[in-house]
């Protein structure tokens, strides 16, 4: 799925006077940081056109843990919770953004809900304690996930000013989250290593 | 401190102290022993008890954190949190705080506030704790106003963490207490922080969790002090175990009583038990001692043996020692007083009898004492041997016992003894008589018949001498004059004889030193021959002009010389002088020189007539020995060698006192004599008796016979001489001629009478 999402992601055409945005996101004892979630706002806006990501915006629940742990879905985004377990979950947030409860469910049984605020969403469910998953509701096009190498690469962000907000469930901070006012280069590469404090 | 003198009291006191220093230490070691083994168990339950309060403390944390738990991730709770639900979070403490009776339980959000928190907790503390949980604390102890609390932690996720849910219980003394109730111990348990400790109890608590002791007024404590976890930072929160020592051991007190009265009972039986033990043993030994100082005393003291163990052994011993010392000082004392030989009393003996019966026989009838001397016993010890000899002795002792018939008779020495007789005159001389007849008889040893006599000497008590000294001498006087009166014959004493002895003594005395002062003298007596009417020799007689008793004859003094020995430097000096005066006359008669038997004891005799001959430088033939009969009865092979060789010198033999004693014809066969001279009282009898007239005769004819020379002693009647000369005797010698002169006369008598005979 995901290397489908990046074959995708790599077709799609270069916008004219547009550069690439590739952080490196590393802990402050020198780990790479993934799952962490970087959103791009250029200062010139966002387009009116629906966001589409190249992913499934499902979120599974695989061997008792949401699959993926974090999210990328566009606001608006109707988000499946296929149950892949034997056993039943019951998925709840109690983030701001969504407030939902999804009562017990089965095996090959999905339940979906539709994500129209923008923010981090914290979903657990509440037979399984340790199930915790997140799926971060963006209102941009430019946003990416840090791979297990720490590594996030968003391409095609328009040059000039740009807000660029790492969001990661651990980082310290209001929100979570670590906000960048940066110039993002017409053309080239906007490279950046980021160290960022984590609990 | 006394001298332990007797084995009784120095066995019990041995013992005694034995035991004592046994029990001592035993009881020593069972207080330590108890005391140690109380110690570990009471350490063993401290450690124990703390482990219990850990426990229990610990599972009262588990316990809570699992409702905590359970609490927080409670969905209406969470929900509560999440949403900021202030009234829900605080009405679901409030019913958490009843349910499970907490002094306090809260919500520690994110942002810093502890909700529910108000009134339990003081404003001031809320920052550490806060800080603390969200550094990741777990719960701990937290104190309050000197008050101890528990407390558990626990997260809220919502699913994200949200808070924690903190719950607190109390740990204060009190509840502690309550705790204790439940280990078999009296430990009194507190919560305290480290720094409240003394300072050198801190550091061992940090190290090691032991019990440590301590002592608090008087009073032993132990203590163990095991660190607790704290909820907040910079608090050292300890678990403090105190336990009194002294009363867990003062319930060990009456065991260690009782053991001191055992071994003190223990002590007293056997302090009794040894000092009877040890009377037991040394009762013998004292009785022992006591006999064995009466012994030494000369008591004849035995010991009763009533036991059969060593010391009844020793009694036995010192019994058989006992009767072995008296029979041998039996065997001393009559070896003492006895004659081994004979049995008889021996002279101590027969002394101190004799003083008794001469204390005694105050007024009683008489006693004398006898001495008795065996005749010729010498002879038959040298012939018979010794053997022989003892055994006469014993046998003549049993006869005189036999005789004397329970009168005492001792052995004094040799062949000496001595007897104690009562009664009369009468009766003594019949107990004499039975003894000299008892000796006279002849006795029968190994086959050997032994005919012996014996001389006695006896003093009358009283009369004699008054005491045993004195009746002893007086007595061996009267033997001494028996003996010379003849062998088998007994004398009575007589004061006399005292004297006489005396007188004897002195003259002896007197005769060592008459050589020396010169007081010998030679007179000459002069013989004549009838054939020629003329001098034909002199013979020699010595005078001794004794300074106070004037010129003394040969019959008083020759025989004390020969008795002491003396006559032989004085021969010596007579046969020097005799031929030294010969040599000065002036015709070569022969001169004549009596010789003792004595004299022929000497082997020097010859060559004291060699020297006197070559000295004078007279003819040999001009001596003459005259000797008598007696000299034949002892060494007569030896005496008449001697004869034989002074005869080959050319030196005259002439047989002296020829008749008398044991006269006996064999000598003149044994010996060829030169001359007989008849002895005197044949001659004195001539006239008168015809029997001596027929000796003389025969003698003469005997003599000439044999070719020897005649001569008559003691010729004083001229009748006498024409017998004489009838019988055919050659030569006479007396007053009739002449007397004995001085040695300066002779020249003048042999001219003088040679004139007269001429004229």
């Amino acid at each position: 799925m995901r290397t489908i999402a990046l074959i995708l992601m790599l077709l799609r055409p270069v916008a004219a006077h547009a550069g690439d945005v590739t952080l490196a996101l590393r802990t402050a004892n020198g780990r790479p940081l993934a799952d962490a979630v970087v959103t791009v706002h250029p200062a010139n806006g966002v387009p009116r056109t629906p966001i589409r990501f190249p992913w499934s915006y499902d979120v599974v629940q695989q061997n008792l843990q949401f699959v993926p742990h974090v999210q990328i879905v566009p606001v608006g985004a109707t988000v499946r919770f296929p149950n892949r377990d034997r056993v039943r979950h019951h998925v709840y947030s109690f983030s701001r953004p969504a407030r939902f409860e999804l009562r017990l469910y089965g095996r090959d049984e999905a339940r979906s809900y539709t994500f129209t605020t923008e923010g981090a969403v914290a979903i657990g469910c509440n037979i399984h304690d340790q199930m915790t998953g997140y799926i971060k509701v963006v209102d941009t096009p430019w946003a990416a996930r840090s791979d297990a190498q720490g590594r996030v690469r968003i391409a095609s962000v328009p040059g000039g000013a740009a807000r660029v907000t790492i969001w990661h469930p651990r980082l310290r901070g209001r929100e979570s989250e670590s906000v960048y006012n940066v110039t993002i280069p017409a053309t080239g590469t906007f490279a950046r290593q980021v160290t960022l404090e984590t609990r | 401190m006394f001298a332990l003198r007797s084995i009784s009291a120095k066995l019990t006191i041995f013992y005694a102290a034995l035991l004592a220093g046994a029990l001592g230490f035993a009881l020593f070691g069972a207080q330590r022993g108890i005391e140690h083994h109380a110690e570990n168990v009471i350490a063993r339950e401290m450690t124990a008890s703390a482990a219990v309060f850990d426990r229990i403390l610990t599972m009262r944390s588990q316990q809570l954190g699992e409702a905590a738990a359970v609490t927080a991730s409670d969905f209406g709770f969470r929900e509560a949190v999440a949403l900021g639900d202030r009234a829900t979070m605080l009405s679901a403490l409030d019913n958490l705080k009843n349910r499970l009776d907490l002094p306090f339980a809260f919500i520690a959000t994110l942002e810093g506030e502890l909700i529910g928190a108000g009134g339990a907790i003081p404003t001031g503390e809320r920052e550490a704790i806060w800080t603390a949980i969200d550094g990741g604390s777990q719960g701990g102890v937290l104190t309050i106003n000197d008050q101890a609390f528990g407390t558990v932690v626990s997260e809220i996720r919502t699913p994200d963490l949200a808070g924690w849910v903190v719950f607190g219980y109390r740990a204060d003394d009190e509840a502690l207490a309550s705790l204790a109730g439940m280990g078999s111990l009296d430990v009194s348990a507190r919560i305290v922080d480290r720094a409240s400790l003394a300072p050198a109890f801190r550091d061992i608590a940090l190290e090691d969790a032991r019990p440590y002791e301590v002592t608090e007024g008087g009073e032993r404590l132990l203590v163990s002090a095991n660190p607790l976890d704290s909820l907040v930072e910079g608090r050292d929160p300890v678990l403090l175990l105190r336990y009194s020592l002294s009363a867990a051991l003062a319930g060990y007190g009456p065991m260690l009583w009782s053991l001191a009265l055992i071994g003190g009972v223990t002590l007293l039986l056997t302090l009794a038990g040894s000092f009877l033990l040890a009377r037991h043993i040394s009762r013998p030994i004292k009785a022992l001692a006591a006999a064995t100082q009466r012994v030494s005393g000369g008591d004849h003291a035995e010991v009763k043996v009533d036991s059969r163990d060593e010391i009844g052994e020793l009694a036995q011993s010192f019994n058989r020692m006992v009767v072995a010392i008296a029979e041998r000082e039996r065997q001393i004392s009559h070896l003492a007083f006895h004659d081994a030989l004979t049995g008889l009393p021996n002279r101590a003996l027969f002394r101190e009898q004799l003083d008794q019966s001469l204390r005694r026989k105050d007024g009683d009838g008489g006693c004398a004492v006898l001495c008795i001397d065996l005749d010729n016993f010498k002879s038959v010890n040298d012939t018979l041997g010794h053997a022989v000899g003892d055994r006469l002795l014993g046998a003549i002792a049993a006869a005189y016992r036999e005789a004397l018939d329970g009168e005492t008779i001792a052995r004094l020495s040799a062949d000496e003894f001595a007897a104690i007789v009562h009664g009369d005159g009468e009766a003594i001389e019949a107990k004499v008589r039975a003894i000299i007849a008892a000796s006279a008889r002849n006795f029968e040893i190994d086959g050997h018949a032994i005919a012996t006599g014996a001389s006695i000497g006896v003093a009358i008590a009283r009369q004699d001498g008054d005491s045993a000294d004195m009746l002893l001498k007086n007595a061996t006087l009267a033997l001494h004059r028996a003996k010379e009166e003849g062998k088998g014959s007994y004398r009575f004493f007589e004061p006399r004889m005292d004297a006489q002895a005396q007188e004897r003594r002195q003259l002896e005395i007197d005769l060592r030193e008459a050589l020396d002062r010169g007081e010998f003298e030679l007179h000459f007596q002069p013989l004549f021959c009838l054939n020629t009417n003329r001098v034909s020799s002199f013979e020699a007689l010595l005078r001794w002009n004794h300074p106070t008793r004037g010129l003394t004859p040969p019959a008083e003094f020759i025989p004390l010389a020969e008795a002491t020995g003396l006559i032989v430097p004085i021969g010596e000096w007579v046969l020097h002088e005799a031929c030294r005066i010969a040599a000065t006359w002036d015709e070569p008669l022969p001169v004549a020189v009596n010789v003792s038997a004595v004299q022929f004891r000497n082997p020097g005799l010859v060559s004291v007539v060699f020297q006197a001959l070559a000295r004078s430088g007279i003819a040999p033939g001009r001596l003459e020995l005259e000797i008598t009969e007696s000299l034949f009865i002892e060494n007569a092979a030896e005496t008449i060698e001697m004869l034989h060789q002074v005869h080959r010198l050319g030196v005259r033999i002439a047989l002296d006192d020829f008749g008398t004693g044991y006269s006996s014809l064999a000598y003149l066969r044994r010996f060829p004599f030169d001359k007989i001279k008849i002895d005197r009282s044949f001659i004195v009898d001539l006239l008168t008796s015809d029997g001596a007239s027929a000796i003389v005769r025969s003698i003469t004819a005997l003599a000439a016979a044999l070719g020897m020379e005649t001569t008559a002693e003691g010729v004083e009647e001229s009748g006498q001489v024409d017998v004489l000369r009838a019988q055919g005797c050659t030569h006479i010698q007396g007053f009739l001629f002449s007397k004995p002169v001085a040695a300066s006369e002779v020249p003048k008598l042999i001219g003088a009478i040679g004139e007269r005979r001429a004229a």
